[in-house]
């Protein structure tokens, strides 16, 4: 392997040599540049000896020092978002600079990649930030939610309204072709790679967290979202999803500060699907107290004449709680000339509707940054976390809600003894959420450390090595019996489970950094590094059946225990070099190239290189534009980016399967995947083109970018005959395309003395095609929901189709001149075919419904201020999205949707017979003999309705009012006379209001959690709520 | 200069070392899950069990064929014989037939010929109900990845091999053996004498599907039936354990939490309690379940259970009889059935000998079911059962046959090639249409497969028959 780097090196050699060495030296000058708007010191800043190549930037501290050969008497400053300035030495050994912003100049400054700063617009690719106040206004607890509508290309999808459940976050659309492969983008803090896993639980769903939500949103300075692999080339392999570059809040030196925050919040449900309060428990149009079918029973009115008590219950309304969030919030920071700190505290509680749902986190953060010398400084930070919370079955929950009597309370669900309280063989919901627990507790360390030196002006080292390293502890417990005559126990048995988790990910980074200015026109810059990841995890899980002592849940006191055990270990070397040619500032040019070698491929095939080329030109800079345009660029980009797969998936291997140690044996099975021995990592090939225009002044900035991204020689599991001896064959196969529009719009849309109105705009349009799945392989089944009698849908890839269609079964339709061969697609607009019965037929083939992934999507914020007032809010939309309605499916079977009111009617379908004649049969809905004297069984909407997958496969499109605040910040002048430096008062409501053609619960909500791909799926999933905030900021 | 140099140097230099480290530091990917290789104890144990669950598997497909189960939904896709997708049956015989592959391999590498004999009966056992079921399947070019589409082999064919894997382990159970069976067979604890009883049994009863093909020669299968099973401890059985409960019993369990499944064909129900036959037969109470007023109702195939509650109401399989206890067994082949063998082969040549061995399979499935000796021997006594050598015929083996297979896929071997002529069964309710009329003769290819495999996948109807019921 090692003759694969000689190469590497010799061009690192040629580069350093190619450096000159420093020039003779005469005068030596020093100083301080400032900024005019807050008096703090600017880091960063450019300092050249005019008319020479001779040039430093300033610290940390604003400092600089330049020696200037004799002869030169002018120095230029210049910055990214301030005006340049030159001056006159005029013999001075100290100049200290004012720098002014740059009012007219387009400019806005975004960290790329490896934390390195720059200016938005000489950048060959897009990279959009989202700042502070944009998201804590959000008021989402979980940092990804925070994001939803606030940046193109990126769509940020709730998984549900449970406390710290998971949220999921897709960059530019679905990059793998694998079920199983994660395709969301990477999260850096401070130049750290964390975990964004999320693990779900075994068994019935609950909801976890995506591990990000670990994250204090009152924490972060700011979050970068490199978009395309021209962006994310740099960190390899592990970006090739996109990535979200997150900054923490830092230390200013000055004055000591301290903020702290409160907020209270409350919650409903947004939105409850339509259902009918007519008709109460029993079938078949009679009353039954013990019956099992909630509402197939008689009209409630007639029952309640000679039944007292008998009421439709409205338990849909009444079984949620007002749930309550409270967040309080107390950062520190300050520090010296040579030393500065933050430190924050945060604690965060979250009780949910779902009862006995509820998440905490509390964090604790230490950032530091310390200068030892002139030329080398020092930074660290630490932030612990401890998360966790009991996550009810929410997807348990729901389902016995749609089987429990629309006219039995579902409240009064307990005895006094403890045992549950039902009727017939019903389980309460609520007493299953309250019993049946699962308790995660996760306790998390992230930190890094960070040095840099910078021997002189033009090169500077900086190492970095940091760790994100939690354990996550889960108890699970389903009691059993508790020995009292004539109880109903959740479980015959009852069991514990104890699952660990342990994970770590280490990261070192090495980078050096060149400048040179060779002229006044040419400048270059280079970094080279080197980077190292390993990631460790390992999974324990004990399974405990059949408590001894009632009630006492320790594994010990279980009759039967079992265990296993999941270990993985990935490691990752990666170098990488980087120039950048910036012409005049007008023309850059960016080359990287990096090298990555991965664990988790063959080592003849676990070395690979990628390279990508960004140019951006300023034509503004060149060219007189008309006045109303007062900036212009284009970029172009192509790059390319390897991808390596998951630890441990070559070769064939042994599993024990989890039901031994049987008797004292051990059985071994052959495992169902088959790894490829040559194995190559992925590929994708990315092309962006964009532009980034000013008008008014840059009063309005338009960003509009096209890419387009493929993806060869996809890892995935391939599905394979299991007479080949397995079930999967993990090699390189298949091709997926994405590609995009994305268009951004940021407007100050009007300017009076006290008033200022910004609007933020952005619309993403993605397109993907599946080019390729490996020869003789027809699909890969990305995952399927359950549908009573046939109506299961299926998410499947199929060549030449777009990822995320909805396969299931539909009414026949009528096709005049018959049905043509190779029918992929429901074409809803074809008239039904009506059987001989009078009702419509049912068609088994799996056709087309719909489509998970949005073709659009977008949002808008509209902030106000005025005079000590603000006000602002947050739309986003999706459209062209449709998914499986699993509510409705159970709903309609146990005759709870309001539509199923017509139950009791007669009805002539519309449709056509099988020889295109009119359908002109009167037919019965409901259970029973009917009016015409007809036996209609179990009538239409169990017989027929329920078990057509096409019903449930409806429209997911959505606009929601995502935000909305109100905000007062008081006069510093009437707090001048306390201890109080600032104080904000602000209400905000989220979720407040939701326009969807989806009957039923908000469609957001889906049933894989962020980690899963079968994002087609409303599932029974934890319902959306809306919130209202009251928050209090104060600064001392 | 000399700074820089000496950085430059200091670089390189580490860069190098580092470099040379980096193969080894990177080379973690080996499996810390998975071993690599497995032992022959812990491949046989699973075979063993995942074959034991198979014969389940395959008997909870065929029971509502042959009308021992029926769906309590009306039309249901089982009872109506609708084209169904097995895929997770056919992977789990497939997976067991890897693991077979494995072991036999592994075994001959060793010298352990038992664990070679009971990897080859095992497979025989496997590929025999998987080619009864489907007819033409992969197998040639299966097991070891050799092609990610394996070709189809004739059912026929496959037949031959099966009878050639019992002949095979026959005589490697005659052999040495360098490893011995202990505990790890969950079925005969490492009795090789059972074993070969086994194996013979099992080519008495494949052999039997033949009769009437070329080649088919009934002394082949009486010679097999004197080398099988003698008695009813001879049974290959495997019972379940606390942790791993019977499926069987599992399905009478989820029932009564009504996840509904195991309700009994009224046909059965019929057969047994005098309404198809005029004897009451004492084994119905010990085999179902009663309603709750204590009497005993099927549900009609097809039909679904109509007006009755999910619960109290028809029979169904209960918790805690022979077939359904926790950690009771799942019958692979018994001692009775291999009587009932005897009885159809030697039928034409020596009918005394048949109507005896027709007579001992009825006793031995009694006595498996400890029905009570007076009970017993009043239900031979009945005239419909003994009806003497004279009027005895093969329709006889077949109904008691048909009741001593209880919930095992052999009965569906039986029913095909009888033409499905049970007393007084009928079609059911609500046939699948594209039958036109008859009944299933085949499974079809599961959908996994058309779509992993499907230009091997031959094209059939559910009408298109076995090569041994053709």
């Amino acid at each position: 392997m090692k003759r694969k780097f000689t190469g590497l090196i010799l061009f690192l050699w040629v580069i350093s040599f190619g450096i000159p060495d420093v020039f003779a030296q005469d005068a030596t000058i020093r100083g301080k540049v400032t900024s005019r708007d807050d008096g703090q010191p600017l880091p960063g800043v450019s300092v050249l000896v005019q008319n020479t190549t001779i040039g430093t930037v300033t610290d940390i501290d604003g400092n600089y020092s330049i020696s200037v050969p004799t002869g030169n008497s002018v120095l230029n400053y210049s910055f990214i978002g301030f005006e340049s300035q030159s001056v006159q030495i005029n013999n001075r050994s100290t100049i200290d600079v004012v720098m002014v912003t740059d009012t007219k100049q387009l400019s806005e400054v975004v960290v790329t990649a490896f934390g390195i700063e720059q200016d938005k617009k000489t950048l060959g690719y897009a990279v959009q930030r989202v700042d502070s106040d944009d998201i804590i206004r959000t008021k989402q607890p979980n940092l990804v939610n925070s994001l939803q509508g606030q940046a193109a290309g990126v769509q940020v999808t709730n998984a549900g309204g449970a406390p710290g459940q998971s949220a999921r976050i897709v960059i530019r659309g679905i990059n793998s072709l694998s079920p199983g492969a994660d395709n969301q983008p990477l999260f850096i803090v401070d130049g750290i790679q964390i975990d964004n896993s999320t693990v779900e639980s075994p068994g019935t769903p609950r909801g976890l967290s995506n591990r990000v939500a670990d994250l204090n949103p009152d924490d972060v300075e700011s979050m970068s979202i490199l978009k395309g692999a021209a962006a994310t080339a740099l960190y390899g392999v592990r970006a090739a999803n996109g990535a979200v570059i997150i900054t923490t809040k830092r230390g200013k030196a000055g004055q000591t500060e301290v903020n702290f925050s409160s907020s209270v919040g409350f919650e409903t449900p947004n939105r409850i699907p339509r259902l009918q309060e007519n008709f109460g428990q029993g079938f078949s149009g009679v009353f039954d107290p013990t019956s099992f079918w909630p509402s197939w029973g008689a009209p409630i009115s007639e029952v309640a004449q000679t039944v007292p008590g008998h009421k439709y219950q409205n338990n849909w309304e009444r079984v949620f709680n007002t749930g309550v969030q409270v967040s309080n919030n107390l950062n520190i920071s300050g520090g010296s000339e040579n030393a500065t700190f933050f430190g924050s505290f945060g604690r965060f509680d979250h009780d949910g509707i779902m009862p006995f749902s509820g998440w905490s986190r509390t964090s604790a953060k230490l950032n530091g940054q310390i200068k030892v010398s002139e030329k080398f400084n020092f930074s660290s930070s630490l932030n612990y976390i401890n998360s966790g919370g009991n996550r009810v079955p929410h997807d348990r929950f729901m389902e016995r809600m749609v089987y429990w009597a629309e006219t039995q309370d579902v409240r009064d669900y307990i005895n006094p003894d403890g045992t549950m309280k039902t009727y017939g063989s019903n389980t309460n919901p609520i007493y299953d959420a309250r019993f049946s627990t699962f308790e995660d507790n996760v306790d998390r360390l992230i930190g890094n450390v960070t040095l840099n030196y910078k021997p002189a002006d033009w090169i500077d080292f900086t190492y970095r090595v940091g760790a994100d390293v939690f354990s996550d502890s889960r108890t699970e417990i389903t009691p059993g019996p508790k020995g009292i005559d004539g109880e109903r126990p959740l479980s015959a048995t009852g069991f514990i489970r104890e699952i660990r988790i342990n994970s770590r990910d280490l990261t070192s980074t090495f980078i050096v950094s060149m400048q040179k200015r060779w002229s006044d026109k040419w400048h270059t810059s280079l970094r080279f590094g080197n980077d190292i990841f390993e990631r460790k995890f390992d999974r324990l899980s004990s399974l405990g059946q059949d408590f001894v002592i009632p009630e006492f849940f320790n594994l010990s006191n279980t009759r039967q225990v079992f265990s296993d055990q999941g270990k993985s270990i990935s490691r990752l070397v990666g170098f990488y070099g980087d120039v950048t040619v910036d012409y005049q500032g007008t023309v850059f040019l960016n080359i990287t190239g990096r090298n990555d070698i991965s664990s988790t491929l063959p080592q003849q095939n676990n070395s690979f290189f990628y390279p990508s080329f960004n140019l951006s030109y300023l034509f503004s800079e060149t060219f007189d534009l008309p006045s109303w345009m007062s900036f212009g660029k284009i970029r172009a980009s192509y790059a390319e980016v390897g991808k390596d797969t998951n630890p441990h998936l070559l070769g064939a291997t042994y599993v024990t399967p989890s039901i031994y140690p049987l008797d004292g044996q051990v059985g071994f099975t052959r495992f169902g995947g088959f790894g490829d021995p040559n194995l190559r990592p992925e590929r994708t090939s990315s092309i962006e083109l964009g532009t980034q225009l000013g008008f008014l002044n840059n009063r309005i900035e338009v960003d509009i970018a096209y890419y387009k991204n493929n993806t060869k020689d996809q890892i995935i599991p391939v599905p394979v005959s299991p007479a080949t001896g397995f079930t999967s064959y993990i090699t390189n196969a298949g091709e997926i395309q994405n590609e995009g529009v994305e268009f951004m719009i940021k407007a100050l849309a009007m300017q009076r003395s006290d008033f200022r109105w910004n609007i933020n705009f952005n619309l993403s349009y993605n397109d993907n095609q599946v080019k390729s799945i490996r020869e003789g392989i027809d699909e890969i089944i990305i995952g399927s929901q359950f549908g009573y009698v046939g109506s299961t849908v299926t998410m499947k890839l199929i060549e030449g189709r777009p990822y995320g269609d909805i396969y299931g079964s539909s009414y026949t339709r009528f096709y005049s001149g018959g049905r043509p061969e190779g029918v992929e697609t429901l074409d809803r607009n074809l008239p039904l075919v009506i059987g001989a019965n009078g009702f419509p037929v049912r068609d088994g083939t799996q056709l087309i419904l719909g489509n998970a992934i949005p073709k659009w999507f977008g949002g808008i914020r509209n902030d106000f201020n005025y005079k000590n007032w603000d006000f602002s809010f947050l739309v986003d939309w999706r459209w062209g999205v449709d998914q499986y309605n699993q509510f409705d499916n159970f709903l309609s079977a146990f005759g709870l949707n309001e539509y199923t009111n017509d139950r009791n009617d007669t009805k002539v379908f519309e449709g056509v017979l099988s020889d295109g004649s009119q359908n002109t049969q009167e037919v019965w809905l409901g259970q029973g003999v009917g009016p015409d004297g007809r036996n209609y069984g179990a009538g239409f909407y169990r017989n027929t309705y329920r078990s057509v997958s096409e019903n449930f496969v409806q429209d997911a499109s959505f606009v929601k009012l995502r935000n909305i605040t109100l905000g007062y910040n008081f006069n510093p002048r009437l707090l001048e006379k306390t201890f109080i430096r600032s104080l904000r008062a602000s209400v905000a409501a989220n979720n407040i209001i939701l326009y969807t053609p989806w009957d039923g619960f908000d469609p957001e909500s889906f049933s894989a959690g962020a980690g899963g791909n079968a994002v087609g799926f409303s599932g029974l999933g934890f319902p959306a709520v809306q919130s209202f905030f009251f928050t209090l900021n104060l600064g001392f | 200069m000399k700074n820089l140099s000496k950085i430059k140097l200091i670089l390189i230099a580490s860069m190098m070392v580092f470099l040379a480290s980096c193969d080894e530091w990177l080379d973690v990917n080996e499996n810390p899950n998975n071993p690599t290789d497995a032992p022959i104890q812990g491949l046989l144990t699973n075979v063993i069990l995942e074959s034991t669950m198979n014969v389940y598997r395959a008997g909870s497909i065929s029971s509502n064929y042959v009308q021992h189960l029926a769906s309590p939904n009306p039309s249901s896709s089982s009872d109506i014989m609708d084209p169904l997708d097995f895929s997770g049956t056919w992977g789990s015989f497939y997976s067991v037939m890897s693991d077979n592959t494995d072991l036999i391999r592994k075994a001959e590498d060793l010298g352990a010929s038992h664990y070679v004999g009971v990897g080859q009966t095992m497979m025989a056992l496997n590929l025999g109900m998987v080619v009864d079921m489907w007819g033409n399947v992969p197998f040639s070019e299966g097991f070891t990845f050799e092609t990610v589409t394996p070709v189809f082999d004739s059912d026929q064919q496959l037949y031959a091999e099966v009878i050639s894997l019992l002949d095979q382990a026959i005589t490697n159970f005659n052999s040495t053996s360098t490893v011995t069976l202990r505990g790890d067979d969950f079925i005969y604890q490492g009795n090789i004498p059972q074993w070969i009883k086994f194996a013979n049994s099992l080519k008495a009863r494949f052999l039997i599907h033949t009769k009437g093909k070329a080649g088919y020669n009934a002394a082949d299968v009486l010679s097999a039936v004197s080398a099988g099973f003698a008695a009813n401890a001879d049974d290959a059985k495997m019972n379940f354990f606390e942790q791993r409960r019977n499926p069987w019993e599992i399905i009478a369990l989820n029932n009564q939490n009504l996840l509904l499944g195991g309700w009994i064909s009224s046909q059965f129900i019929e057969a047994l309690d005098g309404t198809s036959y005029p004897v009451s037969d004492p084994r119905l109470p010990l085999m179902v379940g009663a309603t709750d007023a204590g009497e005993y109702i099927g549900v009609p195939n097809g039909a679904g259970r109509g007006d009755a509650p999910e619960r109290g109401a028809r029979s169904v399989l209960i918790p805690g009889q022979y077939y359904t206890s926790r950690i009771g067994p799942v019958l692979i082949m018994t001692y009775s059935e291999l009587k009932f063998v005897e009885a159809e082969a030697v039928f034409e040549t020596d009918k005394p000998r048949a109507y005896a061995a027709y007579l001992e399979g009825i006793r031995a499935h009694m006595n498996m079911l400890s029905v009570d000796n007076a009970s017993l021997e009043q239900y031979i006594a009945h005239p419909s059962v003994s009806m003497g050598v004279a009027v005895f015929t093969v329709n006889d083996i077949f109904k008691e046959k048909w009741i001593a297979t209880f919930l095992n896929p052999e009965t569906w071997n039986d029913a095909r090639r009888f033409n499905y002529a049970y007393q007084d069964m009928t079609l059911p309710e609500n046939l699948n249409p594209n039958l036109n009329g008859q009944f299933i003769r085949r499974l079809a290819y599961p959908d996994s497969e058309v779509s992993r495999n499907g230009q091997n996948v031959p094209s059939v109807t559910l009408l298109d028959r076995i090569w041994w019921n053709q």
